[in-house]
């Protein structure tokens, strides 16, 4: 069973929850941007959340299903359609043989996942799917995906005969919980957040912070009022996370994402929250963002949440699909 | 590091040693669940890590296993950094060779091990402008640290030689050469013996 990728798109790449205990050999994390979105397509398509899925950016690849399939699309809503007919994301769908699966245009998000029942075949590498883009390891041979490139997964055994949404969903309420507000990021104070002087500390909070162009998944450059730190000094190098907030000697802050390096040496004055990365994930350039300081409490409470919000998403899913699937 | 390897907790996920830092990666909600209802998974941690730093014993850094890498010294910046220090080049050498270097931490890229401290006499600023691509295998000089470039990539180091060895290799079980606490002791080679040895 397999896809055929027709047209290959922006930088479309296989990755799941990432790749652990690489760190102290220089080896980054990866995986998916937004791993509410990966998670909740893995359980669309009855899977448990250690498959890998597609990432998918805009604009999106074009891709052949050879076989019958049962996937689903989450993240980002990028129009997607198959055989030129619109399909829901957030949403169980069987494609049939022959199908094609393309996508239109970004109408909100940045990046889409797209899951299949029983995963993607991948090159696993240090006890992860995702693609590791600097060293060519993992995923698919270990780079985005290409024209040609066929991506096999295991069958699919359906018991409906034609492409069809199945008739629930993952709802806005729950959806919301997640991505809204859309520009309000909530962030822990970082390591040397005292660094910064009186009215920097003001201005990180109450300004805006422009997402800028070079903005990638190593990292999201961000453009505002600048940032100044009370005595310049070098920090020495010291770890870093999907999610830290760095200031650069131009006053502007990054903000590092899943294909991060392990260690860096600018100030870090402050961490997203690991409930906020999914929305910070699905923002794309020349987007405002506020941040909001939060307790360690709120922080790891909000994770906490959005762990048991998958849970139930994917008991649900489990209930659901039984009607539809063997598995 | 060693301490946290034998007596680590359930919700551990790794352990990233820098110069003057452990970051300590763990998952919350294991933690929350098995051992702290009532606090954050954070306050755990961090008595946990305060009470087995209070139990070690310090060591001096000396202890690590002594790994010899050999070098070819033919780098773009060697003839510059030795007039820049005002010594001859086999001298810059001698001295790049003298005693073993501890590895501080691994990180910039994966196997990138950042090394020293080097002899004031060879000690060199990086340069001002990074090179847009340094191959891998170079050995650099930047300040009082040395290291070497496991990949190709941009990098500001002052190059003054080459290793045959692959310091970091995605096809073995363990790609990572070296770890922080080791030590290295590079060992001068010929270009004879460079082409002998070249796993690049």
């Amino acid at each position: 069973m397999s896809i055929k990728i027709i047209k290959p798109g922006v930088l479309a790449t296989l990755q799941d929850a990432g790749r652990w205990g690489g760190r102290s050999m220089g080896i980054g994390c990866s995986g998916a941007m937004d791993i509410f979105a990966m998670k909740s397509a893995n359980y669309l398509c009855a899977n448990d959340d250690r498959q890998p899925i597609i990432e998918i950016n805009v604009p999106g690849p074009q891709i052949l299903f050879r076989q019958d399939a049962v996937i689903s699309l989450t993240g980002a809503d990028l129009a997607a359609t198959i055989n030129e007919k619109a399909i829901p994301f957030w949403r169980t769908i069987i494609v049939k043989k022959d199908s094609v699966l393309q996508f239109k245009q970004a109408v909100s998000g940045a990046r889409a996942c797209l899951a299949v029942q029983g995963g993607w075949a991948a090159q696993e590498w240090l006890n992860s799917y995702s693609t590791h883009l600097k060293l060519g390891a993992g995923g698919y041979r270990g780079r985005a995906l290409q024209k040609d490139d066929i991506i096999n997964f295991t069958a699919n055994k359906i018991l409906i005969t034609e492409n069809k949404v199945l008739p629930w969903y993952i709802s806005q309420h729950e959806l919301d919980k997640i991505y809204q507000p859309r520009n309000i990021i909530r962030c822990i104070k970082g390591p040397e957040y005292d660094w910064l002087d009186e009215n920097s500390k003001h201005t990180f909070e109450e300004n805006d912070h422009t997402i800028q162009n070079q903005s990638d998944r190593m990292g999201y450059r961000l453009k505002g009022k600048s940032l100044s730190i009370k005595h310049p000094m070098e920090l020495i190098s010291s770890a870093v996370d999907s999610g830290t907030v760095q200031v650069l000697p131009t006053g502007n802050g990054i903000v590092l994402m899943a294909d991060h390096q392990t260690t860096g040496g600018y100030p870090r004055i402050a961490s997203v929250i690991k409930a906020d990365l999914p929305k910070m994930a699905q923002l794309n350039p020349g987007q405002k963002i506020f941040f909001k300081i939060v307790g360690i409490k709120e922080a790891e409470d909000t994770l906490i949440s959005m762990q048991e919000q998958l849970a139930a998403i994917r008991s649900a899913c489990r209930f659901q699909l039984k009607k539809y699937l063997q598995y | 590091m060693q301490a946290l390897g034998k007596n680590n907790f359930s919700g551990f996920i790794e352990a990233v040693p820098a110069y003057n830092s452990l970051a300590i990666f763990y998952d919350v909600v294991t933690i929350k669940i098995i051992y702290a209802p009532a606090i954050t998974a954070f306050e755990w941690v961090r008595s946990f890590m305060e009470q087995l730093i209070s139990e070690m014993k310090t060591t001096t850094g000396n202890s690590g296993p002594v790994i010899n890498i050999p070098v070819y010294y033919n780098g773009a910046d060697l003839i510059a950094v030795a007039t820049q220090r005002h010594l001859s080049v086999t001298e810059l050498i001698r001295i790049h060779t003298a005693i073993p270097y501890r590895v501080f931490m691994i990180g910039f890229l994966p196997g990138f091990a950042y090394m020293g401290k080097v002899d004031e006499r060879i000690a060199v600023p990086r340069h001002a402008v990074p090179r847009i691509n340094v191959q891998p295998g170079s050995v650099g000089i930047a300040g009082f640290q040395t290291g070497i470039y496991p990949l190709q990539s941009p990098g500001g180091w002052q190059l003054v030689g080459q290793t045959p060895i692959k310091i970091f290799d995605i096809n073995k079980n363990d790609p990572c050469l070296l770890k922080a606490g080791d030590r290295v002791q590079f060992i001068s080679i010929s270009k004879e013996t460079f082409d002998q040895l070249n796993e690049y």
